[in-house]
């Protein structure tokens, strides 16, 4: 079900509910002002029973006909009354109890017509009057206690029913909200936890099914994002390759230009000294051109090893071969940049169990990055030791440059995190992050504003 | 033939080694450096016509071979060659008196040229 349905649905019980109290709480106060209407209309009944009571006690003590016309118009009253109001009381009080007090005025007014055809000393007919005035009275005001005593419960009872109302109205809201939202937090978790994943350069995908609505096609977007950026990565870490490779260019120029220039040369000098040359002069010059091409293809080879996509080659082996091998590479660029570089490699370290050229990579682009940031007359420091436990090899790479802002400092392994604009991708470090994290290395920086940047690559020792 | 005395300093050994196999070709003398530390020395004994430098070395830059010779006899001429060859460097080379700027690989027929040209011959 889609979010937008689920608060939708929410709302449409949230407004049954409301409907539902609205009912009931009318049908409650509809009932509660039949009841009092009709505790009125007893009142005035009673009042007026009361008062042929009266008249019938005047009537017995004077044995004046009149009083009993004043009684017998009461009396009409009051069934005209009774009848005008039947519905009323018939809904307080019930059908039977209608009849009741309908039947009691009948046989009040039977008894009142026959005192009037009888003497006003008739004892027996004055008991019959008696008796039939005094149960209708006793019934009417017998009714209308109870219907107060009813009114009252109600009343008290109303307080107890609003109070669990009032809590089953919150037990069903909290549990709606669960079952409708509890999938959708743990989505939201989800999501956040993939997130973290993937600014760590871990393309992880979103955990948990497709729940179908927004938050499900969220997860897919991320889901495809984090695979295209996976099978992006190896694209982009080329593409940084080859950017790192335009640097090493300059180098490799001058590194290319003394072996071209001495062919040049030797050639030069076999053509104008051909005719005094002996053989073993001819075969030295010879020899050197050789020598000159072997050199130039060295470096060709170098650079090809550097640009290479290149298959997983693992093995057991001396950092500190490494380490010079990438120095070897560089340090054409340190020259032409004015930078020093100064090594510190500790003899008779244990071997490391790793890919060379990778771990060449990081070195260079540590060293690249140093350059980058350093003015001439900068230094660069390459050191490696044992870590003091003995598990690690450690390579550190110092410089004396700028220094990384301590804001810096927490991103600059992230993917795309740069401080160099336009001239860097940001992936440098995130690649050389992978690379060492991948050999089950660790990889971390210690930086202080204008006193320079060093890195501390540590690999486990090869047992 | 003239005999004047020519020194190659550059740290690629054959640079020398050719340079002096056809000057002395022509008559010319020359010496030969690969550091630049024992050349200065070499020339606070003797005077040379020419030096010529190359510009990036190890332990001395070219630019301080030019400087220290201009300061101390500056008549002898030098020659600067590079492999990498910036404008910034000639512009330099050329502030602090360089007589000609060679990017390498060398034309031996050109350096001669210049040589004969420096020396007004």
């Amino acid at each position: 079900m889609k979010i937008v349905h689920k608060v939708m649905l929410g709302n449409i019980i949230n407004i049954i509910f409301i409907a539902l109290i609205y009912i009931v709480a009318f049908q409650f106060l509809e009932f509660m002002l039949a009841k009092l209407q009709f505790v009125e209309i007893a009142d005035d009944l009673n009042a007026s029973f009361l008062g042929m009571r009266l008249s019938e006690k005047n009537y017995f003590l004077y044995g004046d006909p009149s009083f009993l016309k004043e009684i017998e118009v009461e009396l009409d009253d009051s069934i005209a009354s009774i009848s005008s109001v039947q519905e009323n009381i018939i809904r307080a009080v019930g059908e039977s109890k209608y009849e009741e007090l309908r039947q009691s005025v009948e046989e009040y007014k039977e008894a009142i017509q026959k005192a009037e055809e009888s003497n006003a000393s008739d004892v027996n007919m004055q008991k019959t009057v008696r008796e039939s005035g005094r149960q209708l009275r006793e019934f009417s005001a017998k009714i209308v206690s109870l219907e107060r005593k009813k009114v009252n419960d109600i009343l008290s009872h109303s307080k107890k029913v609003l109070f669990y109302f009032f809590c089953v109205i919150i037990l069903v809201a909290m549990a709606a909200t669960y079952l409708f939202f509890s999938k959708f937090l743990s989505s939201l978790k989800s999501i956040e936890r993939t997130a973290t994943c993937i600014s760590q350069g871990d393309f992880c995908k979103v955990e948990g099914d497709n729940t179908g609505d927004e938050l499900g096609s969220v997860m897919a977007a991320i889901n495809s994002m984090s695979e295209e950026l996976d099978s992006r990565y190896e694209q982009i870490v080329q593409s940084r390759k080859l950017a790192s490779l335009g640097i090493l260019t300059a180098g490799v120029a001058h590194e290319l230009g003394n072996p071209l220039n001495n062919i040049a040369l030797v050639a030069q000098s076999y053509i104008e000294l051909a005719d005094h040359l002996s053989k073993e002069e001819t075969v030295g010059y010879m020899k050197t051109i050789e020598e000159e091409t072997e050199r130039i293809e060295k470096i060709v080879q170098d650079l090809l090893d550097f640009s290479k996509p290149k298959k997983a080659n693992v093995k057991e082996m001396e950092i500190n071969r490494v380490v010079e091998k990438s120095l070897k590479l560089v340090r054409n660029m340190l020259h032409v940049s004015g930078i020093e570089v100064r090594s510190d490699l500790q003899e008779k370290l244990p071997l490391v169990y790793i890919d060379e050229n990778r771990i060449q990579e990081v070195l260079i682009n540590l060293v690249i990055n140093a350059i980058q940031v350093l003015s001439p007359g900068g230094l660069v420091t390459i050191r490696t030791y044992l870590e003091e436990k003995g598990d690690y090899v450690v390579i550190e790479v110092r410089d004396t440059g700028p220094g990384i802002l301590p804001e810096h400092l927490p991103h600059i392994f992230v993917p795309f995190f740069s401080t160099k604009g336009v001239r860097g991708t940001g992936l440098g470090l995130s690649v050389s992050y992978g690379i060492i994290k991948n050999h089950n290395g660790r990889m971390r920086v210690e930086s202080k504003v204008n006193v320079g940047t060093t890195f501390f690559i540590e690999l486990p020792v090869y047992r | 033939m003239n005999g004047a005395r020519i020194m190659v300093i550059d740290d690629e050994k054959i640079v020398g080694k050719m340079i002096k196999s056809t000057f002395e070709q022509d008559g010319y003398t020359v010496e030969t450096f690969v550091d630049p530390q024992p050349a200065l020395a070499r020339l606070e004994e003797e005077k040379f016509a020419v030096v010529i430098t190359d510009l990036k070395m190890k332990n001395i830059d070219g630019m301080q071979v030019l400087e220290t010779i201009k300061a101390g006899s500056p008549e002898t001429k030098v020659i600067m060659i590079t492999a990498f060859a910036s404008m910034d460097a000639a512009i330099e080379a050329l502030r602090k008196k360089v007589d000609d700027f060679f990017p390498k690989p060398i034309k031996i027929k050109d350096l001669k040229a210049c040589v004969k040209n420096l020396l007004n011959e």
